[in-house]
C-alpha cells in the first residue's frame, strides 16, 4: 500500500513539475518573465566571461580582432555599393531610401552562446552602457548573425540568425523578389515563393528595404536550391547563411536607428507588445 | 551543504556549457549537454523525486542564464531526471559506476533532447525522423561519451 502511494507521489511530482514547465512556455515574451531573464544571464554572464577569459589564448589577437571590424565595414560597403549599382542599373529612384551608409559598429565578445537543439542564442559583453538596445542588428565579418533582444548594463542577449524564433524580411539581390527568411533547423528557408519567382541558386539574400527590424542590404546568404511543392504552385526556397555565430568570438553591432515614423505607426512588430 | 555541491557543480558545467562546448559541436550544432548529464547522474543517485526536481530547478536556471525558451530545458531536464531515477538503487552503486550508466544516460538524453526539439521546432514543419537522429540520437552519443568519467569515480569519491 505504502509502496503504491510513494510510486503515485513520484508521477504526481513528474506531472506538476511537467505541468509548470509547459505552463510557462507561452509567456516566454511576458516582461515580467523577460525582466527575470535579463537579470540571470546578467549576472551568469559574468562567470561565462571570466571562462572566456581563460579561453583567450585561443581567442584572435588585437590585431586580428581590428582587422575582422574593418572587413564587417568593407563587406557591409561592398554590399551597399553593389546595391546601389544593380539599383542604377535598373534605374529605379531611391527617393524614399533609408540612409544606410552610416553604419557604426560596436565590437563586442560572445561570453556565452548556446546552440544545442540547433536553436541559437549568445550573450555578448556589450550593455546598456555602451549605448546598445533593443532591436539592434548583430553582424559579423560575413553577414548578418542575429538581434538584439535583451540587454542588461553590462550584456546583451542576442537571438541569433540559427535561431527558429527570427524571422527575416529578405529580398533577392539580383531579381527582387521578396519572402521572409527563417531557421528550419539545418538551414534558412524562405517559404511560400511563387514557382515561377526568378530565383536562382548563387544569388545572394539581402535584409529587404520592407524589413521594420532589420536595415536593408545586409548580407544574409546565398541560394542554394529551390524545392516547388507538390502542387507546384509554391516552393521553398533554401539559403545557406553568409553568418556562422556560434564559431565567432567577436561579433558586431550595428548601431542603427531605426524610422522613428514606422515605429510611430507601430509597425515593427517586433517592438510591438 | 546537500544542496550546495549540486549547485557548485551546476554553475561549473553551465558555464563549460555556454562557453567551451559550442567550440566542440560538430554538424551545425550537434553538442554533448552536461548539464543534461549531471541530471542524470542524480536521478540514478537519488531516484525519481529527486531527478525529477533536480532537472526541473537545472532546466528553469540553464533557461534563465542561456537565454534559452524558458520552459524547454525545464521540461526536457524533468523527464531526463525521471527516467534516470527508475535505475535507482538504494544502498547499491550498481548502475551508477558502471557501463550501465552510460546506456542510462544514453536513453535519457535521446529521450530528453529529442523532447526538447520537439518543443523547439514546434513552429517549423520538420521531419520527426530527421529531427529524432540529428537532434535526440546524435547529441546524446555526443553526451554519453561526456558521461565517461563516471567509470571512474569510486562510490567514496562520490560527486555529493
Amino acid at each position: 500500500m505504502s509502496k503504491n502511494f510513494f510510486e503515485l507521489k513520484e508521477y504526481l511530482v513528474l506531472a506538476v513539475l511537467l505541468i509548470v514547465s509547459l505552463a510557462l512556455l507561452p509567456f516566454n515574451e511576458n516582461p515580467q518573465v523577460k525582466n527575470l531573464r535579463t537579470y540571470a544571464f546578467g549576472y551568469f554572464a559574468f562567470v561565462t566571461e571570466s571562462v572566456s577569459e581563460i579561453l583567450d589564448v585561443l581567442q584572435p589577437s588585437e590585431k586580428l580582432k581590428k582587422e575582422k571590424k574593418i572587413n564587417g565595414k568593407l563587406n557591409l560597403q561592398v554590399n551597399l555599393l553593389r546595391e546601389y549599382g544593380l539599383e542604377n542599373i535598373q534605374l529605379k529612384k531611391m527617393l524614399q531610401y533609408y540612409d544606410t551608409s552610416k553604419y557604426s559598429l560596436v565590437t563586442a565578445k560572445v561570453v556565452s552562446r548556446l546552440f544545442g537543439g540547433g536553436n541559437g542564442n549568445l550573450i555578448l559583453n556589450r550593455g546598456k552602457k555602451d549605448g546598445i538596445e533593443t532591436a539592434m542588428p548583430v553582424v559579423d565579418e560575413f553577414g548578418l548573425a542575429g538581434i538584439v533582444t535583451d540587454v542588461s548594463n553590462d550584456f546583451a542577449l542576442v537571438r541569433s540568425i540559427r535561431n527558429s524564433n527570427l524571422k527575416v524580411a529578405v529580398v533577392d539581390q539580383r531579381s527582387r523578389v521578396n519572402g521572409v527568411a527563417e531557421w528550419n533547423g539545418s538551414g534558412l528557408v524562405i517559404k511560400n515563393i511563387p514557382a515561377s519567382a526568378d530565383i536562382q541558386p548563387g544569388d545572394r539574400i539581402i535584409t529587404s528595404e520592407f524589413s521594420t527590424i532589420f536595415p536593408p542590404t545586409i548580407p544574409v546568404g546565398i541560394v542554394v536550391r529551390k524545392e516547388i511543392n507538390v502542387n507546384g504552385l509554391l516552393g521553398n526556397v533554401l539559403v545557406k547563411p553568409f553568418s556562422f555565430p556560434s564559431k565567432e568570438n567577436f561579433l558586431f553591432v550595428v548601431k542603427y536607428i531605426r524610422n522613428e515614423q514606422i515605429d510611430s505607426l507601430k509597425l515593427n512588430l517586433f517592438l510591438r507588445k | 551543504m546537500r544542496f550546495v555541491w549540486p549547485l557548485i557543480w551546476f554553475v561549473v558545467l553551465a558555464a563549460l556549457q555556454l562557453t567551451v562546448v559550442p567550440m566542440i559541436s560538430i554538424g551545425g550544432g550537434i553538442e554533448p549537454n552536461l548539464v543534461l548529464a549531471l541530471t542524470v547522474f542524480y536521478g540514478v543517485r537519488y531516484g525519481k523525486i529527486t531527478g525529477s526536481v533536480t532537472g526541473f530547478l537545472f532546466g528553469f536556471v540553464f533557461d534563465l542564464i542561456s537565454g534559452g525558451l524558458l520552459g524547454s530545458s525545464m521540461f526536457a531536464f524533468t523527464i531526463a531526471g525521471f527516467i534516470a531515477g527508475y535505475y535507482f538503487k538504494e544502498d547499491d552503486f550498481a548502475n551508477l559506476y558502471s557501463f550501465n550508466f552510460l546506456f542510462i544516460l544514453l536513453y535519457a538524453a535521446t529521450v530528453s533532447l529529442f523532447i526538447y526539439a520537439l518543443i523547439v521546432y514546434s513552429n517549423i514543419n520538420t521531419n520527426i525522423v530527421t529531427l529524432f537522429f540529428e537532434r535526440g540520437i546524435l547529441p546524446a552519443i555526443y553526451t554519453t561519451i561526456f558521461g565517461l568519467p563516471v567509470l571512474f569515480l569510486k562510490p567514496k569519491d562520490v560527486i555529493r
